[in-house]
């Protein structure tokens, strides 16, 4: 469906030819321009170079030079793979495919798109027969629980180590992209100094009483409260939901909306994953809206995405190939640039001057237990959150 | 008893009589072997349910059902339930009135845009209406300088509005479908006989069209029960909302007790309506032995009557399409997604299925209407009864089902579009069933009694008279469930074969991830190609009249 063209079939060879030329160069030097000249080495035409990979726009704007393994550097994909692809990021994360398929003629992949958690839960129903060899989520949890269910074979050594250690816990899982939990602030209605520095505090906040959102059906905020229950424990998160409730928070679907509605000055604050703020600031680049970070609580929580390969699948080799593309300076790059993630290896930064993954403070806790969601969803529905 | 009043129950009588009142014929034993065979497959997915709540200890399933907020979410339900029917009567039943027995001008061009709200997903209605009517919503924005507030879209009353608005056309076409065969001499001999149009309506076509009323109420109750989408963007809590979390974080167990809880519910709604019901279904179906219609003037209530018909019209196809064409001309967030492309086989995908299933099930659900429509017998009815299980489990639960079954059980057929189908036949049988119902009731037995005497073999029988006959409700049932096949989202989600998006997948896919602008143009793409098909499903109609 999606590898239609065949004029790409040139970039791949480019591709061999300046994987052969690189062959003498270490990773890191100067194998694809990091800059933003955007021109391929070598013959110049036709040829995908990290600016393929690069997304457009006002966030993304001198870029610094990258570093880590590139795709020139990996084994050729080559052969058939089933990828469970969950998430609302789907769609960018399909076109980074098709660029893996332009980029190589021999690679088909099949993605099949679904909720992250509905798509662990099939994988899990689907035990030994699953048809999938890769499961590609947008959160911990999801892969957490197929990890803890023993559908996830455990990752070779050198596919994870330019990750840091807490986005590959038990290496049955590698995180591929972050996702910082942030409170999107209007700028007109509140300054940053106005946002108390841990979230515990929120609900005793003078300035955001009847003025915050939140997105309790939403995953990636059952993530958040889940985090806070292990941190904080179960009395003191009940406590918190409970002062939100009665500070007036008022609820949305989702925290795309729940950002979109701070920058309308519909409330002055939120609780939303960052990139959302990123993807509103990006459409509407007058929208006076900002983002904060707690610090070393439930409300800095980084989630990632992440890739397992599924235990059963006959394509082993292929899958832990596919995994280790991931990983590269270019899909880093593309995550960082077009989803707004936070890249996964040190050598790319994040964009939209947001602080680097290092320079925030988030706690410390076994992302694979955000998985144990039920205690949070009966602790929400008691206090009527849900 | 006056000669009048005598003359009209004895026309009752003989209508009653005429369009097959149950008891008299019965169906062949292999057909009953069939309508049961249908059933227990369409049943069988659910024993899946059963093992996940079994998994749940006692205790805490006791101590989940009984949970305050499960309690509430119980009411929630039953109270959106009983509202959305309630207001989908008070809309379909006069409408089709209207668009049947009055002279309404334009009857025709009526017909057919007051039936079309049944090709809008409730979802895509309840985003429109969000966007339209919610706080900073177009309408919101307008006002605002002229300092008028409106009163929040979100919670019960917008969940009862919204869902109303989008599947009232149940309860038209049935009731509809009801009117076409009523024969409408009775009214006029009623009307000669002194009784104004209201106390004709009351005591001749009101006890004839009542069927029809219960079956479109019941396909309209069991929607709003299963339904996720419009409670979860209208904020309202429901059976459905909580299932849906709970299976978005590995509480299938939890999930399933809900889900059987709200199985309860669905056999407490199917018990009450036969007990206090009509008894009989009916569905909507050609009307194949309607005479001329007789034609009411409406008099002075034409406006009034016209202004109706424009406002549930404005509301249901103008606002959910000009909000799709401002998301489609609006330029959306910025990205640069090629993985969010548009193709145009996604639609061609949709209908591809779509027609599949409606054909399934029409098939499928030819011998339990058939024994159901011949019968009164506990059996026939505990078989008409059991289609709507599937109809009231949420999508989503059946999906997993599916997925369980398949994988473990059948991984031939797993994530292939004939699994695909079976889950449509599942989800939309009982809307074929009541459609084919109502015109197997209408074959005269002594038509095929007629057939046999002149050496027809039963099969030669059922082939030159029943299926001539039953062809058109046939034809009604599967184009309905074709529309509904459309729209439907969660077991598509789950179920489809790799590399298989429809429309609606696509819709989701975007949606998800905040695209709303790029949903616009599917969502315009399916509601035109199920008006073309409801376009047809009405001529169809239309040539029986």
């Amino acid at each position: 469906m999606d590898d239609d063209s065949s004029s790409y079939l040139r970039r791949r060879r480019f591709l061999a030819t300046g994987a052969a030329a690189l062959s003498g160069a270490l990773a890191g030097c100067n194998g694809l321009p990091g800059g933003s000249s955007g021109g391929g080495g070598g013959d110049g035409s036709g040829t995908i170079t990290l600016s393929s990979f690069r997304g457009s726009g006002p966030l993304v704007e001198g870029r610094a030079s990258l570093s880590g393994t590139r795709i020139a550097d990996l084994p050729d994909l080559s052969g058939e793979l089933t990828v469970y692809l969950g998430g609302g990021e789907g769609g960018l994360y399909r076109e980074l495919l098709s660029m893996f398929s332009q980029l190589y003629p021999d690679f088909t992949v099949r993605p099949r798109e679904g909720g992250t958690a509905q798509l662990a839960n099939t994988i899990i129903e689907e035990g030994e027969n699953s048809p999938a060899d890769v499961f590609w989520a947008v959160d911990a949890g999801s892969l957490g629980a197929v990890a803890e269910a023993d559908m996830a074979t455990t990752l070779s050594s050198d596919v994870v180590e330019s990750v840091p250690q807490e986005f590959h816990p038990t290496d049955q899982w590698v995180g591929t992209a972050g996702r910082a939990r942030s409170v999107p602030y209007n700028t007109n209605e509140l300054s940053a100094s106005d946002i108390p520095d841990t979230v515990m505090d929120f609900p005793d906040t003078p300035a955001l009483q009847g003025a915050m959102g939140w997105a309790p059906t939403y995953g990636a905020f059952q993530a958040f409260v889940t985090a806070m229950r292990l941190i904080e424990g179960e009395s003191a998160t009940r406590q918190w939901l409970q002062s939100m409730l009665d500070s007036g928070v008022t609820e949305y679907p989702d925290e795309f909306l729940t950002s979109n509605a701070v920058a309308d000055g519909e409330i002055s604050a939120g609780f939303a994953n960052h990139y959302y703020a990123l993807r509103v600031r990006s459409a509407r680049t007058d929208a006076p809206l900002d983002l904060a970070f707690t610090s070393g609580d439930a409300g800095a929580l980084i989630n990632v995405a992440g890739a397992a390969v599924i235990q059963g699948t006959d394509q082993q080799e292929l899958a832990e190939n596919f995994v280790r593309h991931l990983l590269t300076v270019e899909a880093q790059e593309f995550f960082a640039t077009r989803t707004f993630a936070y890249p996964m290896i040190p050598g790319v930064p994040p964009v939209g001057g947001l602080p680097s993954i290092d320079e925030l403070n988030p706690p410390s806790i076994d992302l694979q237990e955000l998985s144990n969601v039920e205690p949070t969803l009966q602790l929400m529905r008691d206090v009527g959150v849900l | 008893m006056s000669r009048e009043g005598s003359d009209i129950v004895a026309a009752v009588d003989g209508l009653r009589e005429r369009i097959g009142w149950p008891g008299r014929y019965e169906s062949h034993p292999l057909v009953t072997a069939a309508a049961i065979l249908v059933a227990v497959t369409v049943i069988s997915p659910l024993l899946w349910l059963g093992l996940r709540a079994a998994a749940v200890g006692p205790s805490e399933a006791l101590s989940i059902l009984t949970a305050p907020s499960t309690v509430q979410v119980f009411t929630n339900s039953l109270a959106l339930v009983a509202s959305v029917t309630a207001l989908s009567v008070a809309l379909g039943v006069p409408l089709a009135v209207l668009t049947v027995l009055t002279d309404l001008p334009f009857r025709r061009f009526w017909t057919v845009v007051l039936a079309l709200p049944l090709v809008v997903p409730s979802y895509l209605g309840a985003f429109a209406f969000v966007s339209a009517f919610g706080p900073h919503g177009t309408l919101a924005e307008l006002l605002s300088p002229l300092g008028v507030t409106i009163p929040t879209i979100y919670g019960f009353q917008g969940a009862t509005l919204v869902l109303a608005l989008f599947v009232y056309p149940y309860v038209f076409l049935t009731t509809r479908a009801s009117l076409l065969s009523f024969d409408s001499k009775q009214l006029e001999a009623a009307q000669t006989l002194n009784h104004d149009f209201r106390s004709a309506f009351r005591r001749i076509v009101l006890p004839q069209i009542a069927p029809g009323v219960t079956a479109g109420a019941l396909l309209v109750a069991f929607y709003a029960l299963s339904d996720f989408g419009t409670p979860a963007i209208m904020h309202f809590d429901t059976f459905t909302r909580v299932i849906y979390v709970q299976y978005n974080n590995f509480g299938r167990g939890t999930a399933s007790l809900l889900s059987i809880q709200l199985l309860a519910v669905t056999a407490l709604v199917l018990f009450l309506e036969s007990r206090f019901g009509s008894g009989t279904g009916s569905g909507y179906g050609g009307g194949v032995t309607k005479t001329d219609s007789t034609v009411t003037s409406l008099g002075w209530a034409k406006a009034p009557a016209l202004l109706f018909c424009t406002a549930v019209v404005a509301l249901t196809l103008v606002v959910p399409v000009a909000i799709f064409g401002m998301w489609l001309l609006r330029s959306g967030p910025g990205y640069a997604g090629g993985g969010f492309a548009f193709e145009w086989s996604f639609a061609i995908n949709s209908v591809y299925v779509a027609a599949i299933a409606a054909a399934a099930t029409g098939l499928a659900a030819l011998p339990i209407a058939y024994v159901s429509a011949r019968s009164n017998s506990p059996l026939a009815r505990l078989l008409d009864r059991s289609t709507y299980v599937g109809y009231a489990v949420p999508g989503i639960v059946l999906g997993l089902a599916l997925v369980f079954l398949g994988a473990n059980y059948l991984p031939w057929l797993y994530q292939t579009l004939p699994l695909l189908v079976f889950a449509y036949v599942v989800r939309f049988l009982p809307q074929a069933v009541g459609a084919t119902h109502s015109s197997v009731l209408q074959v005269d037995s002594e038509l095929l009694g007629a057939a046999r005497t002149l050496g027809e073999t039963p099969q030669g029988a059922f082939r030159r008279v029943t299926l001539p006959l039953i062809a058109p409700g046939l034809v009604a049932g599967a184009a309905l469930v074709f529309l509904t096949t459309m729209k439907e989202l969660p077991a598509t989600l789950i179920l489809h074969p790799t590399g298989f998006t429809t429309l609606v997948t696509y819709i989701w896919r975007v949606q998800e991830a905040g695209y709303y602008g790029r949903a616009a143009l599917p969502a315009l793409v399916l509601v035109a190609v199920s008006a073309l098909s409801m376009i047809l499903l009405l001529r169809q109609e239309g040539d029986n009249a």
